[in-house]
């Protein structure tokens, strides 16, 4: 089971995709955590969050985007640009971070010089950087926009109703992947965590009606499957994006194992729940604008730092892994300072900077796990 | 960071050398040119300034005065914000806060110490932050996390939502330092009802902030008086961009700096006022002779820069502009959007205007100057949008007639080379020859001043600008 969300994570294009193809239905793409996948979901389309995995070049990337970028949008590009994406019938830009808003702009500008390798629907979805009462107002404004957009693009009809399903949908996969760090995090550790990364970053590339019942399935046999991993250090993994499994498999074969994170590949996707009693689109733009986990969100270090400190508790941490990718200044600033409050509060923190893609970089990464984990 | 570095207050360093440099003008000429041979260090960037006469020598004392009043406002018990370059300071001076601008210090030490701010760049990279952030706040802001500054009370910025890394280094300042912080907040698009409606709510949440930090209600009174300011200030602004517009361009290279630089600093001030009728009386007495505002009073072609200019150490871009003859029309720092604008004719509904018929009204209108601050207006929403950095520079181009368009930024900066490579695309098709540095405005060690020039003269040559 485990190998099949492995493969659904190594791929873009995956057999569950093609299926959902197949039998007519649209898939939207979506950048990050703070574009609210139910309403894709709710309009009958498949979210699908874009990922940059399995590249060998970066051709189109480098032609549009300048040199001092992260290289995760730039990953992107180069799929759309070598139509890996054309499965796609629509995508979502989003102000995640400034590298990323970019994309819309380079992916346009792509388009015309390779025509056909932007979806049909396009739309920009603007994310307040603070959460007051008129920024969720904001934001809640742009949700319903982004519903008639859909609507109208799609020629289908968005429901309360619908969006109520999707919401409990998703919340009922959210509940199962917390399920699932609870396991992590117990003593007796069953899962890796690139076996666990599978299954979230699956979590984003596969119906919710298939996901759910397999992952279900899964934790109901986790004990009789899954043989407990003895005599590793514990790591918690906090930063930047990351979907690429070799890379845990890089940090893990060092002699440990992740149990904790926080990142959006990981828990920061599934620790909310959407409230189910009240109209959905508050109950949408509330959970979405709150989890203030990401750095994007400015003027909640403390809260996040809280929420680091919390995790290696409850997860019995030996030590946290503050990685970031290059010129992801977000992630890579706010690591400085945790190292400084981390480390003031004995927790043993190693910083890290990499480039998303290929793991081009695994001899210097197993270097220097290898000296931290000396080191703890 | 070296010890000795840490003997001096950065801040009260570059004050002193200031506060020297302005009181140079109150000699003969002769003792001035005489000084010249005792400040080898200072001398070209003295010169820089002091070459336009009474405008370069009012700049120097509102930079010395600016500098003064920060590194002592703790004694003198007034409120000090860390803030950025785009945030607009009046409604600080309202509330007789010290508008500590990271900006304008990188600027300042850039521009006049030796070896830049360098060290304070490092110091940066030593306590976390990260090496490839933004230089134009991280010069200063070494020096602020080090303690060899006067320490802000709280920070106030307005970057969110308009650039990522901007917007980080104060978010950062506020953890690093334990200072409460407020964000203006921008939305993607600026002119619509919705995001006029978001900015003004915010500006008043803002206001709610100053009066919790300083203990104090907004003064009225004293904001109306500054409001007056800034009328008379946009109304130079707008005569001297009129100006700007004229073939040749009677505007000395030197105004851009000194025009954003002085609003940046003391907007909405007397002295900034006092600054802008002096470069405008100076400009229109050149366009009287039409003449070019070069040294040498010729025009051999007009640039744009579509960002922001080189700071590097002596002011040696402006020296370098002057050298060729070139009229340099600014930058996007350049550029605020009154009303009556020359470039803002056709675009009424991306302008501001004072409006001190009531309280609210004062509110209101200083709301939408913030959001229409440089930077702040031009890349908050797609590059290629109504009113944002492409419509913006290519509106500036056709206004003030220009022969080249040259982009500086910052290593850090996410947003405008996430595109600058699509935007000098689009100003090629529109028939601007572009050029793409790969500098850093504030750090020469990512391109010394000399590579750079290379670059400007080859690109100048091989298209024959001027020519």
């Amino acid at each position: 089971m485990i190998e099949n969300f492995k493969q659904v994570a190594r791929s873009i294009f995956n057999e569950y995709v093609e299926a959902w193809k197949k039998s007519g239905k649209f898939v939207v793409g979506y950048p990050c955590t703070y574009v609210p996948e139910e309403i894709i979901h709710a309009a009958g389309l498949l979210p699908f969050r874009l990922r940059g995995i399995g590249i060998s070049s970066l051709s189109v990337g480098d032609t549009y985007f300048g040199p001092v970028i992260c290289s995760f949008p730039k990953c992107v590009l180069e799929l759309a640009g070598n139509k890996k994406y054309s499965f796609l019938d629509g995508t979502v830009m989003s102000n995640g971070c400034d590298s990323m808003r970019r994309l819309d702009e380079c992916w346009r500008k792509a388009d015309k010089d390779i025509p056909g390798i932007r979806p049909g629907y396009f739309h920009y979805f603007g994310v307040p950087h603070k959460v007051t009462d008129y920024s969720l107002q904001w934001f809640e404004e742009e949700i319903q926009l982004f519903i008639k957009s859909i609507e109208e693009h799609f020629s289908i009809s968005v429901t309360d109703q619908d969006l109520n399903n999707s919401i409990k949908l998703y919340n009922q996969g959210r509940r199962l992947l917390k399920q699932l760090d609870q396991i992590k995090i117990g003593e007796d550790c069953r899962i890796t965590g690139e076996d666990a990364l599978a299954l979230v970053v699956a979590n984003t590339a596969m119906p919710k009606e298939t996901y759910i019942p397999i992952l279900s399935g899964f934790l109901d046999n986790i004990e009789t499957t899954c043989k407990i991993i003895p005599g590793r250090k514990r790591l918690m993994i906090v930063g930047s994006i990351n979907d690429d499994l070799d890379f845990f498999k890089v940090i893990e074969d060092c002699g440990a194992v992740i149990v904790a994170d926080s990142m959006c590949f990981g828990s920061r996707t599934h620790h909310d729940l959407v409230e189910e009693t009240t109209d959905p689109v508050k109950a949408l733009a509330k959970r979405y604008l709150n989890h203030a986990y990401c750095p994007r969100m400015f003027g909640y270090y403390k809260e996040r730092l809280n929420f680091i400190k919390q995790k290696v508790v409850e997860a019995r941490v030996d030590g946290v892994i503050l990685q970031n990718i290059r010129f992801c200044d977000l992630h890579g600033s706010e690591n400085g300072i945790f190292v400084r409050d981390l480390e003031a509060a004995g927790i043993a923190c190693l910083k890290m900077e990499r480039e998303y893609g290929p793991l081009v970089e695994s001899g210097r990464v197993k270097m220097r796990i290898d000296a931290f984990l000396e080191k703890i | 960071m070296k010890r000795e570095t840490m003997e001096y207050n950065y801040d009260w360093n570059l004050w002193t050398i200031l506060e020297c440099a302005s009181k140079t003008n109150e000699g003969f000429c002769k003792e001035y040119h005489n000084l010249l041979k005792y400040v080898p260090h200072y001398g070209p960037v003295l010169e820089a300034f002091m070459r336009f006469g009474q405008p370069g020598d009012i700049f120097l004392k509102l930079m010395a005065g600016y500098m003064k009043m920060c590194v002592t406002s703790k004694e003198n018990g007034k409120f000090t914000a860390l803030t950025s370059f785009c945030m607009a300071p009046p409604i600080l001076y309202a509330f007789d806060i010290v508008p500590m601008c990271l900006e304008v210090w990188t600027v300042l030490g850039t521009i006049v110490l030796r070896r830049g701010t360098t060290e304070f760049l490092d110091y940066c990279c030593e306590v976390g932050f990260t090496e490839t952030s933004c230089s134009a706040q991280r010069g200063a802001l070494g020096a602020y996390l080090a303690g060899l500054c006067t320490q802000p009370d709280f920070i106030v910025f307005d970057s969110p939502g308009i650039c990522d890394t901007n917007a980080n280094s104060f978010a950062f300042a506020s953890a690093f330092l334990d200072k409460p912080m407020f964000q203006l907040n921008s939305p993607p698009t600026l002119s619509d009802e919705r995001a006029t409606k978001y900015h003004r709510r915010d500006f008043r949440n803002l206001i709610t902030f100053l009066e919790k930090q300083t203990g104090k209600k907004l003064d009225f009174a004293r904001l109306k008086e500054i409001v007056g300011e800034i009328k008379r200030q946009d109304e130079i602004a707008c005569e001297l961009f009129d100006l700007a517009s004229l073939v040749p361009s009677p505007l000395p290279g030197m105004y851009d700096l000194m025009l954003y630089g002085g609003k940046f600093m003391m907007g909405g001030t007397r002295e900034y006022t006092l600054l802008l009728e002096s470069m405008l009386q100076t400009a229109k007495g050149i366009a009287d002779k039409n003449l070019s505002g070069t040294l040498s009073g010729r025009e051999k072609a007009r640039a744009l820069f579509c960002y922001i200019d080189h700071y590097t150490t002596n002011a040696r871009f402006w020296y370098w502009i002057d050298e060729h003859d070139i009229s340099m029309l600014g930058s996007m720092l350049f550029t605020f959007w009154q009303k009556d604008v020359v470039y803002a004719k056709e675009k009424q509904d991306q302008t501001y205007d004072i409006d001190d018929s009531s309280d609210e009204a004062i509110i209101d209108s200083l709301a939408d100057q913030v959001s229409r601050m440089p930077m702040v207006k031009q890349i908050r929403g797609p590059y290629d949008a109504p009113g944002m950095m492409l419509d913006d520079t290519l509106g500036a181009a056709r206004v003030l007639n220009v022969d080249f368009i040259v982009y500086v930024g910052t290593m850090g900066c996410r947003n405008t080379w996430g595109v600058i490579k699509c935007i000098a695309r689009d100003l090629e098709k529109a028939g601007y020859p572009t050029l793409v540095l790969y500098a850093d405005g504030f750090d020469d060690r990512v391109q010394s001043w000399e590579s750079i020039t290379d670059k400007l003269n080859e690109f100048i040559s091989l298209r024959r600008i001027g020519a």
